[in-house]
């Protein structure tokens, strides 16, 4: 299947964006034709010519016309690396440019709220308060857009720092302390006493962000989440576990994938990206650790993440 | 107490404006430049207790405002916020590098936040 696929040279040059001739399988099936024809063509050549320098003169032209062919490999390989820079580069330049007027609408709408809010009746207030939300939302996508061009730019740097995961599982439970009771969810975490390691702590906090606020985002009714964290050799486990709508087990295999939604996702909670597990996951690995799931539909979610720890500053 | 005085140095106008405000709501003297150059001029002249500076900046960018004031014995003391909409990895470790006192990201924070790390960086009381 992968095959035919691979041979789809049309449907190939639509996914890359570039017109067909440049595209390099097409191209590399021109040049592995031409090969053939041109060696049996020198072959014949010289089998009726009797003059070295009609075979010479021959395979040159055969020289050229492969360099010329190769060329046009390389600038279609180019193509498609610039092309895929590009996008980066315009994620990078327009989240960047997007910041600027979020942070402005963000403040103005923070200095009417906390100090010029006298007068304001409860519909304007009201207003406000979902201006502030959906603003907070809108960064939160455009700082996950500029982490994954990061990522794929090779550019998501980790800085090197004591990390103390409780106080981290406390900040992050802390933040999302507003969404945590307004869904009335309970959530259990007994603190262990952990060796601090060294890590990025941003980062890190990124990943329990990611997966705390999913677990309250799908959970419908009663919900309860628990999180451990755990020394296991030597690495440090975390869990998260709630009660809520699961994964599908056909879309499992996808959630790690970048923009990926599950169906039931998609019906239960339509605010969502589908970055912030495809960012989690890279953290991770970067950080020399793993993460996996285990998810029953309508029973609930548990993920786990492990961190090497590490001892000492590398 | 004698209020602090800070020198926000933003050139994007709506941002510089709000965030003045709060500041000067919150108690603080507050002092305005909207290029790299006109700041590090402000911070020399006036000495403020602490910079608020943006890193993408008309004239002179906020590495060399910091570079600037680093070198000069009577302004290497003051304590610097960065305050960007960059954030990448390498712009904050290039920037403590330089010696500032902390770094943040405009579009992750709330004014409240700002005025806190403010607090914090001159220890003041709340």
């Amino acid at each position: 299947m992968k095959i035919i696929n691979d041979l789809n040279i049309k449907k190939q040059a639509k996914d890359l964006g570039i017109s067909i001739w440049y595209t390099p399988s097409f191209l590399f099936l021109v040049m592995g034709l031409l090969s053939v024809v041109l060696m049996t063509a020198i072959y014949l050549i010289s089998k009726n010519y009797d003059s070295p320098e009609i075979v010479v003169v021959a395979e040159s032209l055969a020289v050229a016309i492969i360099f010329i062919i190769g060329t046009s490999i390389i600038k279609g390989v180019e193509q498609v690396a610039r092309l895929n820079k590009l996008k980066s580069e315009f994620i990078s330049v327009a989240s960047h440019q997007l910041r600027t007027p979020l942070s402005a609408i963000k403040w103005e709408t923070e200095i009417l709220l906390s100090k010029y809010s006298k007068g304001l009746d409860k519909r304007q207030l009201s207003s406000m308060e979902n201006i502030r939300s959906l603003t907070f939302r809108m960064s939160k996508l455009v700082n996950d857009l500029l982490d994954v061009a990061r990522i794929e730019q090779g550019r998501f740097v980790f800085k090197k720092e004591k990390v103390d995961i409780n106080t981290v599982i406390k900040d992050v439970l802390k933040e999302s302390g507003i969404l945590i009771r307004s869904k009335n969810i309970k959530v259990v975490f007994k603190e262990k006493k952990l060796p601090k390691f060294w890590g990025d702590p941003e980062k890190i906090k990124l990943v329990l962000d990611n997966l705390i606020g999913n677990a309250i985002k799908y959970m419908t009714q009663r919900g309860r989440m628990d999180i451990d964290a755990k020394r296991v050799q030597g690495f440090m486990v975390c869990s998260v576990k709630d009660n809520g709508v699961g994964i599908p087990s056909e879309q499992q295999k996808h959630i790690f994938d970048k923009f990926f939604r599950s169906d039931n996702a998609v019906r239960y909670q339509t605010d969502g990206t589908g970055l912030g597990l495809f960012i989690a996951k890279n953290v991770v690995e970067q950080s020399g650790g793993k993460i996996w799931f285990e998810s029953k539909e309508d029973i609930g979610t548990i993920f786990y993440f492990s961190l090497p720890l590490t001892p000492k500053k590398k | 107490m004698e209020k602090k005085k800070i020198l926000i140095v933003e050139d994007e106008a709506t941002l510089q404006k709000s965030l003045s405000e709060f500041l000067a709501l919150e108690g603080f003297e507050v002092l305005n430049a909207m290029d790299g150059e006109a700041g590090t001029e402000e911070a020399k002249k006036s000495l403020p207790d602490l910079i608020l500076l943006d890193i993408i900046l008309p004239k002179k960018d906020g590495y060399e405002v910091i570079e600037d004031l680093k070198m000069d014995g009577k302004t290497k003391d003051i304590p610097i916020i960065l305050l960007s909409n960059l954030g990448g990895s390498e712009d904050v470790e290039k920037a403590f590098s330089l010696g500032i006192t902390t770094y943040l990201v405009k579009s992750d924070y709330k004014l409240e936040d700002v005025s806190r790390k403010i607090k914090e960086a001159l220890k003041m009381e709340d």
